[in-house]
């Protein structure tokens, strides 16, 4: 139960980290902007090449530090790089149906996020890659005290086209004993080296993903209450005309805004796929959307509102398909969960449209 | 040849199913000025519908089975199209967007996740087939049967819109749709208006969807997509948001472009899906009145004879 409900939380957190970007360029402009879950997905993707070419997997795991630093390196490449699709998108997309109405916006938008998504598989292909892990070499004279879990050989093997290419093999798995056959079957087959897959720990995950949320939530707030830039955020937030002849350079905070979206997303993108282990190009189709439901249910337009919209929805993700099936003893309760988060979403859309922390807008006629 | 003659047909059969989804999703959308994004959820449950009816009532004679499976696949359609409207229609504009979007995915998760022994669950299943036997020889004499029932539907459906749209209930509908507030105070129920097109919209859905689960003889779950969603909208919206006649006209581009581009070489085939939405994307911003605008062939016709050649 306390598993599930953490396993919620900092699924949740991530969906906070999405649902900020979503909330902040929809307080300003009223845009969903629905390709903001392909920023995410490019982040994600920044971050599997930073932790792929820094060769996290060959560091050395007693030492804590470089693979924490690769870490670092993997996050702030994602959010960079996320922030300056955003700017980007925002300057050849947004920006010339700014005027054209919200529902031209929209399908802009979602135009914008199909062709993120094809590009992304054109560049990168369609397959799940394996988002890098650390892992523990073990020396292949050593095997005999190797513990016997998740095992992996590799072996360098030449290609047809002359290219040396290193092959792994899974060779026990999770539970399974090494034994002598295998090894020396190992050994003949030529297999240079052998390493355990250690799983970051979900506990250490999930500290990181609500750690950093604790961190960047102050952050965020600060800088959209207490700096100039925020104050102008908000004021075109408010009213854009007024705040345009009251000299603020509109283009500009919107592209601000678009970047600080973005780079938050890119956080969450890195964490998003370090704990499920692997990067796609639709990577940020679901959880983009599952982010949209947050803001809504904390209140579209709100930051704190989108914090406690990402983890409500994490946590309600994680117990209500725990909670039917321990209950009710329906099995594939969890397969479900995706469809209870867009169950929520028509119900709080139906009876509470502006969302837990939202103000009621009055229209008027 | 046979070949040849197969790819066009197929072409057709399928033109035939996107006219069905785009005259109804341009019901919604056009007509009544509703941003629907959840007409796949409708296609997937007519489509299912027929394939349940068609695999549990194997004893009917084919024909009247067929014809009695595209009845529930409307009236599942047109059910579903209830229960989600009538919460979801009092939301306006991007929202409504939001909510119909949910509930298309949540129709894809449901079937996605049915036991696979009830609708084959994330695999799929087949269709038998109730018409006729086809085989590889009799291929063509399927895709002609299929296209003429389509084409039929098509003209009935296009028919009953067109009627629709000027009858008293179609009257208030478009008022609605100009102005709500408006049209409240006249004493029409907005909401009674925009379920009735809603309704009415999800049925042919469903239509399409049956006619499209017994063209194929299967199904999937992953057919019914949100791609899909954003295909059909470029079909209205090429042909002109609120024009009948713009949705054939539409489906024929949009569907002849991909297949023809299908027989591409895969590198240039692959590149439809960056296309496609960036079509629709510059039709948003350059003419979001599509081809047509609101005009139907009809009128085109009728002006070009009285203006002096």
């Amino acid at each position: 139960m306390l598993d599930y409900l953490l396993n919620g939380l900092a699924l949740g957190a991530i969906f906070a980290f999405i649902a900020l970007g979503y909330t902040m360029v929809y307080g300003i402009i009223k845009l969903i902007n629905f390709a903001h879950g392909e920023f995410f997905m490019f982040g994600a993707f920044l971050g599997f090449f930073v932790l792929r070419d820094l060769g996290v997997e060959r560091l050395p795991l007693p030492q804590p530090l470089p693979i924490l630093l690769s870490y670092v390196a993997a996050l702030t490449a994602a959010s960079l790089g996320a922030g300056a699709l955003a700017v980007v998108t925002e300057r050849i997309a947004y920006r010339p149906v700014r005027r054209a109405g919200r529902i031209a916006a929209l399908i802009t938008a979602v135009c914008v996020s199909l062709i993120l998504q094809n590009l992304a598989i054109k560049a990168w292909g369609a397959k799940p890659q394996a988002y890098p892990q650390p892992r523990e070499w073990i020396d292949t004279d050593d095997l005999a005290g190797a513990a016997p879990a998740n095992l992996y050989a590799v072996k360098r093997v030449e290609t047809t086209g002359g290219e040396v290419v290193e092959n792994e093999v899974r060779v026990v798995e999770a539970g399974a004993a090494l034994d002598d056959a295998t090894r020396a079957r190992l050994r003949a087959e030529g297999h240079e080296r052998v390493y355990r897959q250690v799983p970051l720990d979900r506990g250490w995950t999930r500290g990181f993903v609500l750690l950093a949320l604790l961190l960047w939530a102050p952050v965020l707030w600060f800088l959209v209450k207490r700096t100039r830039m925020g104050k102008a955020m908000r004021a075109v937030s408010e009213d854009s005309d007024a705040a345009r002849l009251m000299g603020i350079d509109i283009n500009r905070v919107i592209a601000w805004t678009f970047f600080l979206g973005a780079f938050v997303a890119g956080v969450g993108g890195v964490a998003y796929c370090v704990s499920y282990g692997k990067v796609e190009p639709l990577t940020g189709f679901l959880p983009g959307m599952k982010a949209f439901i947050a803001a809504v249910i904390g209140g579209i337009g709100s930051i704190p509102g989108a914090i406690l919209g990402g983890l409500v929805l994490g946590t309600a993700e994680s117990l209500i398909p725990y909670a039917l099936r321990e209950g009710l003893g329906w099995e594939a309760a969890f397969a479900w969960k995706d469809a209870i988060a867009f169950a929520l979403l028509i119900l709080i859309l139906v009876f509470r449209p502006t969302g837990i922390l939202g103000r009621a807008v009055r229209e008027k006629v | 040849m046979s070949g040849e003659l197969l790819f066009w047909l197929n072409l057709l059969v399928t033109v035939g199913i996107y006219t069905l989804l785009a005259v109804s999703l341009n019901l919604i959308n056009g007509h009544a000025g509703m941003f629907h994004l959840g007409h796949h959820g409708f296609w997937a449950l007519g489509a299912y519908a027929a394939t349940w009816l068609t695999l549990n009532a194997a004893s009917l004679p084919g024909p009247l089975l067929y014809v009695l499976s595209l009845l529930l696949a409307m009236a599942v359609a047109a059910i579903g199209g209830l229960t989600i409207g009538i919460p979801c229609l009092r939301l306006r504009g991007d929202y409504l967007a939001i909510a119909t979007l949910g509930f298309g995915e949540i129709v894809r998760i449901a079937v996605q996740n049915s036991p696979h022994d009830f609708l084959g669950g994330s695999l799929g299943t087949k269709v038998p087939r109730v018409l006729m036997e086809v085989t590889r020889t009799t291929q063509v004499p399927f895709r002609f049967l299929t296209l003429a029932i389509v084409a039929v539907a098509c003209a009935a459906a296009i028919l009953v819109f067109r009627n629709f749209l000027r009858s008293l209930p179609g009257r208030r509908l478009l008022a609605v749709a100009q102005d709500e507030t408006a049209a409240g105070l006249l004493g029409i129920d907005p909401t009674r208006s925009k379920v009735l097109a809603f309704v009415m919209g999800s049925a042919v859905a469903g239509l399409a969807g049956g006619l499209y689960a017994h063209y194929m003889g299967g199904i999937n779950p992953l057919n019914f997509n949100f791609m899909e969603m954003v295909k059909m909208f470029l079909v209205i919206v090429l042909g002109g948001m609120g024009s009948l006649s713009g949705c054939v006209i539409g489906a024929f581009l949009v569907v002849a472009t991909e297949q023809l581009l299908n027989r591409a070489p895969e590198a240039i085939a692959s590149w439809w899906q960056v296309l496609f939405p960036l079509i629709l994307a510059l039709m948003i911003v350059f003419r979001p009145q599509g081809i047509f605008g609101r005009k139907e062939i009809t009128d085109m016709i009728r002006a070009w004879r009285r203006s002096p050649a």
